[in-house]
């Protein structure tokens, strides 16, 4: 059992410092959430004074409304991505030299998402941060809610990652899996609008989508308003996390050599 | 007890036999070599040995354990040097043998000693702060050795070690891998298509060509099998009595087989060439051939693999595709 997290926590430690080493990827994952806040935040929160717009959003002005989304939006991004990794460290063989080790390699996938998640939370809370300065609405007091949300949402979805990366090799099909999945999820997440008044076919997508959870909660967190109850949000992300997690190890092992 | 014990080991990938039941065991202690072609089947057997592959049939045991039915306890008892690349390049050299060390669970105070130690070993303490990616060829091959010391192994295992390292770098490898084995009694598994590492390392070697072992013996045993040594000759005279003297020196005593190879060149494979050597002038002196040139050698490695294959396991064409490989590891890295 010590082994198992030894070596977990060694898995940790190289992601964290991989990722200090790989600065120009980081500016990726912030800049794109920052530029959807700062273009389309600003400008339809211009539009949406009205009252009408204000029932439309639960009493929220736009960008209130949208911030919880693009924190979750700069999470899910770089979780996402940092599956990757898995597809270089195969490239580039350090994949053999964990795999000779005498580790548990649900220790070193679980470290490595970990790892990854943290470097994932991190980007996040930079954009938490330049939430507080855009949007007007938003309570302080629910910061540590929305990192705790916002962790469990980056392991769900680096272990997608991982999932993806494992089942892909190639860095050519994980970045078309990933482009393919990454706008829908986005889209029927409730991130940039309500999900109450859609279609139906579309919400089934929505509910099915575990981003939409993290979405709400971290919605319900920042600002009191949401579409489900806080510990309903918060349980269906947490089984995500915990299929995707399966997912990736199951994944993984079987990925590996022959 | 063997360190490792291979049985009708076979690996067949989509209906071709990559190993085709090989079978060897090599002594605690002993530093033991496959020395064959480019695809021979090396590296699979590496990879089964050391845990990354599931023969498709026969057995291993490597330090006493089964490498299916217990690949955990195997993993503790060795170190691996893969052939290709495995190092984590945003990293560097120190913490590359910091993460290894810690995932074989050497104890921290311990660790960063054997880390000093063994980066003075590959001479490499002046750039244990600088990033892999910044390493040359040789450079990440000996961080690589080092590393897989940390955990101090029973068994070592190196996969080609010195492929595609300059003259220099081979040589240093070389010493470092006799002076593992001087001090530390290791037992050493290595691949190789370089003759002449095969020949300078290895207590034993086995050939390997498609995917079969067809000699295992020590160098010199091997180099002995087949026989005595070999002459080379050049006559310069009028071929018209050459064809005399050319039955002629087949009936010498101690003369093996003789093969013409154009231009008037002979090879003669001899029991011993200090004896046959006068009896080759005296044969010639007779005839009326004048002999302008005449050498003698000692058959290697490599007129072994000829003498079982009727291939020469050739150098230059191997070092060609061994490029070709390193650049396409160099495209990725930039
Ligand atoms: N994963 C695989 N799938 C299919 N064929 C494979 C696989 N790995 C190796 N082979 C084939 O098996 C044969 C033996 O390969 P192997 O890598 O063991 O050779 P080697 O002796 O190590 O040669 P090299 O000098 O190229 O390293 C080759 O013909 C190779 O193409
Ligand atoms: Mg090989």
């Amino acid at each position: 059992m010590n082994e198992f997290f030894n070596a977990m926590g060694v898995m940790v430690y190289r992601q964290l410092k991989r990722f200090t080493r790989a600065r120009s990827r980081v500016i990726g994952s912030i800049f794109n959430p920052l530029i959807w806040m700062v273009f389309f935040g600003l400008g339809w929160s211009g539009l949406f004074t009205s009252s009408m717009a204000k029932l439309l959003f639960r009493g929220l002005d736009y960008m209130s409304f949208l911030a919880p989304g693009m924190v979750m939006m700069a999470i899910f991004t770089a979780s996402l991505f940092s599956g990757m990794s898995v597809i270089w460290d195969r490239e580039f063989g350090f994949l053999k030299e964990l795999l000779v080790a005498p580790a548990s390699r649900t220790a070193i996938i679980l470290g490595r998402s970990i790892g990854d998640a943290l470097t994932a939370l991190a980007q996040g809370v930079v954009i938490l941060a330049a939430s507080f300065l855009l949007a007007k609405q938003l309570t302080p007091t629910g910061i540590p809610l929305a990192v705790a949300i916002g962790l469990l949402a980056a392991i769900a979805f680096t272990s997608m990652g991982i999932a993806l990366a494992s089942t892909m090799r190639s860095f050519e099909g994980f970045n078309l899996i990933t482009t393919f999945l990454m706008l829908p999820l986005l889209f029927l997440s409730g991130a940039f609008y309500p999900i109450d008044s859609l279609p139906l076919w579309l919400k089934a997508l929505v509910y099915l989508n575990p981003l939409t959870y993290a979405v709400d909660a971290t919605r319900y967190a920042l600002t009191g308003v949401s579409s489900f109850n806080i510990l309903h949000s918060t349980a269906a992300l947490a089984l995500s996390a915990v299929i995707l997690t399966l997912a990736a190890t199951y994944t993984f092992k079987k990925s590996t050599i022959e | 007890m063997a360190a490792i014990v291979a049985e009708k080991l076979t690996k067949v990938f989509n209906g071709f036999k990559a190993v085709n039941e090989v079978s060897f065991e090599v002594k605690e202690g002993e530093i033991f070599g496959f020395l064959g072609p480019n695809g021979a089947g090396k590296t699979t057997t590496i990879n089964m040995l050391i845990t990354l592959m599931k023969p498709t049939s026969g057995h291993a045991l490597v330090a006493g354990y089964d490498v299916v039915k217990e690949p955990e306890k195997v993993r503790g008892k060795i170190g691996v040097v893969f052939q290709d690349q495995s190092i984590d390049r945003e990293l560097t050299g120190w913490e590359n043998l910091w993460l290894h060390g810690l995932v074989y669970g050497v104890p921290r105070s311990t660790l960063r000693q054997r880390i000093r130690q063994l980066l003075k070993l590959v001479e490499l303490e002046g750039f244990a702060n600088t990033p892999v990616k910044k390493y040359s060829g040789g450079m990440i091959r000996r961080l690589e050795i080092a590393r897989a010391l940390i955990h101090r192994p029973e068994i070592l295992f190196l996969d080609e070690p010195t492929l595609g390292l300059d003259p220099q770098s081979r040589a240093k490898v070389w010493d470092y891998i006799l002076d593992l084995r001087k001090e530390h009694g290791m037992t050493i598994f290595l691949t190789t298509h370089y003759i002449e590492e095969a020949e300078r390392l290895c207590d034993r070697v086995a050939i390997i060509d498609h995917g079969k072992i067809i000699a295992l013996g020590s160098p010199e045993e091997l180099k002995q099998s087949i026989g005595g040594e070999l002459i080379y000759l050049k006559v310069s005279e009028n071929p018209s009595l050459y064809s005399a003297f050319l039955e002629k020196l087949s009936d010498i005593q101690g003369v093996l087989s003789v093969k013409t190879l154009g231009n008037r060149q002979l090879s003669l494979r001899v029991k011993s060439a200090s004896t046959t050597i006068p009896a080759i002038f005296d044969l010639a002196q007779a005839a009326g051939v004048k002999i302008s040139e005449i050498k003698y050698t000692k058959p290697s490695l490599n007129d072994v693999f000829l003498q079982l294959t009727g291939r020469a396991l050739r150098d230059e064409e191997a070092s060609w595709r061994d490029h070709a490989r390193l650049r396409t590891q160099a495209r990725w890295r930039r």
